[in-house]
Parts: C-alpha cells; structure tokens; sequence
C-alpha cells in the first residue's frame, strides 16, 4: 500500500496545484480590472486552458486509483471528492476568465470609480478557496465552517455594491451599461464565492461522513 | 451481475428522477414569474430540500456502489459521472429557487412590459435539460453535441433581453431596479443552460473515455 499512499499524496499535490492557478486567476484578473491592465486580462484568458487541463487530469487519475487500486471507505471517498472539487474549480477559472473579458471592455471606458468593494471581496473568495483546500489536503483537522460564514460576507459586498451601482445609474443613464458590466463582476466573484462554499460544504461531507459521530454542528 | 445490473437501473432511474424535480421547478419558477403567480413561487421554493436529498442520496448511492460491486472501466465512468452530473442539477433546482425568489419580488411591483425573452429562454433551456440527461441514459450519440450548440442560443437571448431592459432603463431611471431583476433571471437561466452544457460535455467525455478511437475527431 506504500504505492498507493504515494499516488495519494501526488493526487493532493495536484489539486493543491489547480488551487493556486484559481487562487492566482482570481487576483489576475480583478487587479487587471483595478489597475486598469487589459494586457493581464489577456493572460488570464490565455491561461486558463491550464486550469481546464489539469482539471482532466485529476479526474483521469481518480478514475484510475478507483479502478486500480480498489479504495475502501475513507480514500474513495477522499479520492471522489476529488473529482467534485476540481470541477468547482475549473468553473471558478472560468469566473475570473469572465472578470477578465469584462475587466477588458471596462478598460477601454472612462473610470466611473474607485474600485473598492470589488477587491475586497476577490480577497475573501481567494481564501474561502485556500481554506478550503487546506482542510480537504490536511485530513480534516480543521473543518472549514468559516469559510461558509465567510460566504455572507461576500453576499453583503455584492449587495452593497449593486446599491451603489444602482445609485449611479438612477443618476445619470448614460452610465447604466459600465455600471452593468461592474455589477456583473461583482455578480461573478459571489459566484466564485458560492462554489469555494460548494467545495467546503464537500469537504464537510467527506470529513463528517467519516466522523460523523465525533461533530458537533456548531450554530445550527 | 445480473444483481449489479439491477442496481445501475435504479441510479438511471433516480438520476432522472432528480432531472424531473428540476425540470418541474425552472418551469414552475418561470410560470410563477409570467402569471405573477407568488404562490406557486413560494412552493418552488418550499419544494427544493427534495432535491437536495436526492442528491445526497444518489451520491451515497455510487460511492457504495463503487465500493461494493467495484465496477470496470465503462460502468465505473459512468456511476463517477453520475455523481458530478447531480451535483449540476441540484445547483439547477437552487437556480431555479432564485429565480422563484426575484419572481416573488418582482410580482409586488407593477409589470414593466409582458415577458417575451425569458420564457423563450426557459423553453430552451428545459429542453438542454431533457436532452442532456436523455444523453447520459440511453448511451452515446449526437445529441450532447446538440445540446451545446443550444447554449449560443440562450446566450443571444440573453444578451438580447439585457440590450432591451438597458433601453428601457436610460429612458426611465425610475425603473432601474426591477429591469435589473428582470435581468437576473434571464442571468439565472442562462446559468442553468451552462449547468447543461456542463452536463452534456461530461456525458461526451464518458462517451469518448469509452469508445475514444470511434469518435470522428470532427467531433471533438
């Protein structure tokens, strides 16, 4: 079983891998939108068949410690929720390639203002997806409860920043189609946060499935 | 195997049982919207925790089937593609929740103008719906395939549908924020046609993980 527990810990290196090519995916391309950078949103777009690759060879790879080495309890279901998690994930880079296009058509228009919100929640989502991670490669010794409170947090900013757009807009019509563009940013990054939540609540699953009697679900 | 067989009858069976309880809510969730029927939205909404314990059923299912039957090569695919494709519908059943929810909103104020795009959109999708499921049971053809194409459609649409409330607004600021629901459903919708695009891609990845050296390379 040495083999095994091997292939196991290259299986998490890769997904620990696809977590930072989504991590840095998401970072590209809001700063390519803050920083008024259309030439890091290209890169973004470019980069992500990487993403879609890996995510493809996760899954191979599942699929043949499945069939190969016949997993019980525990590993199939760590090495199932595998192949869920990196679908997420392949659909966050498609997200921040979205943020990316967008960011692109924004460039080319006058400012309408400061980006903050924005940022801030590209933060929050990049740990959700960290955090994440690390409690589903670490074994569950941490379970990711935070990262779903964190969630809120996100659908907060997202709403506050529609009101602010909405404010703009109700001000002066000619700024409807930027604020909209702005809004559908904001829109996608609490759609990147819901699927970082998706893997946490998994990885909850899998670590509960496994534990179940030993768990207190805090705040329900 | 006769035993084994019975068994992936019965996830076929579930799995498009869960797709029913979709179907049945976007269009429920759409019917709410257009016949200002908040009722019926409410109900889509009370409805959704069936979907998701079918989906943690028919995951719980695949994983003991896996561990049980230990299954080869084709059927292993697709009990494992069964288990990603539930999780995209059950994302469907909370789109359609959201939709039911902005229909709810939407149904307080007056009506803008008579919904032409959304429930075209719908139509199309719910078919998207059908066919890639349809796909993934009665084996591999073209039709997943088809179902791609689809999605282009209900992109136009939904760009379309965006231009015209984009209209309506700089003409009217006053009714900035119910054209912006309006848009969100349509956004919402389109989002569950990705869900099938989605669906019908893994249902071609199955299919060609199977019989790789039969499919014409036009097709990929």
């Amino acid at each position: 079983m040495v083999i095994f527990d091997e292939e196991l810990r290259l299986l998490k290196e890769r997904v620990l891998r696809i977590g930072s090519l989504v991590e840095a995916a998401i970072h590209d391309s809001v700063k390519s939108l803050v920083e008024r950078n259309s030439d890091l949103a290209q890169k973004v777009i470019e980069k992500d068949h990487k993403i879609n690759a890996l995510d493809v060879e996760i899954d191979e790879e599942c699929i043949r410690l499945i069939a190969l080495r016949q997993p019980k309890a525990r590993d199939l279901r760590f090495i199932t929720t595998a192949m869920k998690i990196t679908t997420d994930l392949e659909r966050i880079g498609d997200l921040a390639e979205n943020i990316a296009e967008r960011a692109i058509e924004l460039n080319d228009e006058p400012q309408l203002k400061p980006y903050i919100d924005i940022p801030r929640m590209a933060e929050i989502t990049e740990e959700m997806v960290r955090d994440s991670l690390d409690a589903f490669v670490r074994g569950c010794s941490k379970i990711p409860y935070e990262v779903i409170k964190k969630d809120d947090e996100v659908d907060n900013l997202n709403a506050q920043v529609f009101n602010e757009l909405l404010f703009f807009m109700i001000q002066d019509p000619h700024t409807v189609s930027r604020a909209t563009r702005i809004s559908y940013v904001s829109k996608y990054l609490e759609r990147i946060a819901d699927h970082a939540t998706n893997i946490a609540e998994m990885v909850i699953y899998m670590c509960e499935g496994k534990i179940i009697r030993h768990m207190k679900k805090p705040g329900e | 195997m006769a035993i084994f067989d019975e068994e992936l009858n019965a996830l076929k069976e579930k799995v498009l049982k869960l797709c029913c309880m979709v179907e049945v809510a976007i269009r429920d969730s759409v019917h709410s919207l257009v016949e200002r029927n908040s009722e019926l939205a409410k109900e889509v909404i009370k409805r959704d925790h069936l979907i998701n314990a079918l989906d943690v059923k028919i995951d719980e299912e695949c994983v003991k089937l896996i561990a049980l039957r230990q299954p080869m090569a084709r059927d292993l695919r697709f009990i494992t593609t069964a288990m990603k494709i539930t999780t995209d519908l059950e994302r469907m059943g909370d789109l359609a929740v959201n939709i039911a929810e902005r229909a709810i909103e939407l149904n307080e104020e007056p009506q803008l103008k008579p919904y032409v795009n959304i429930p075209k959109i719908a139509e199309i999708t719910q078919e998207m719906v059908r066919d890639s499921l349809d796909a993934f049971v009665r084996g591999c053809s073209t039709l997943p395939y088809e179902v791609i194409k689809r999605d282009d459609e209900v992109d136009e649409l939904t760009v379309k549908n965006f231009n015209e409330l984009v209209g309506f607004m700089i003409r009217d600021p006053k009714i900035i924020p119910i054209a912006i629901k309006r848009t969100y459903v349509a956004k919402y919708l389109e989002r569950i046609a990705d869900h099938a695009t989605n669906i019908a891609e893994m249902v071609i990845y199955m299919c060609k993980g199977k019989m790789i050296r039969h499919i014409a390379p036009t097709e990929s």
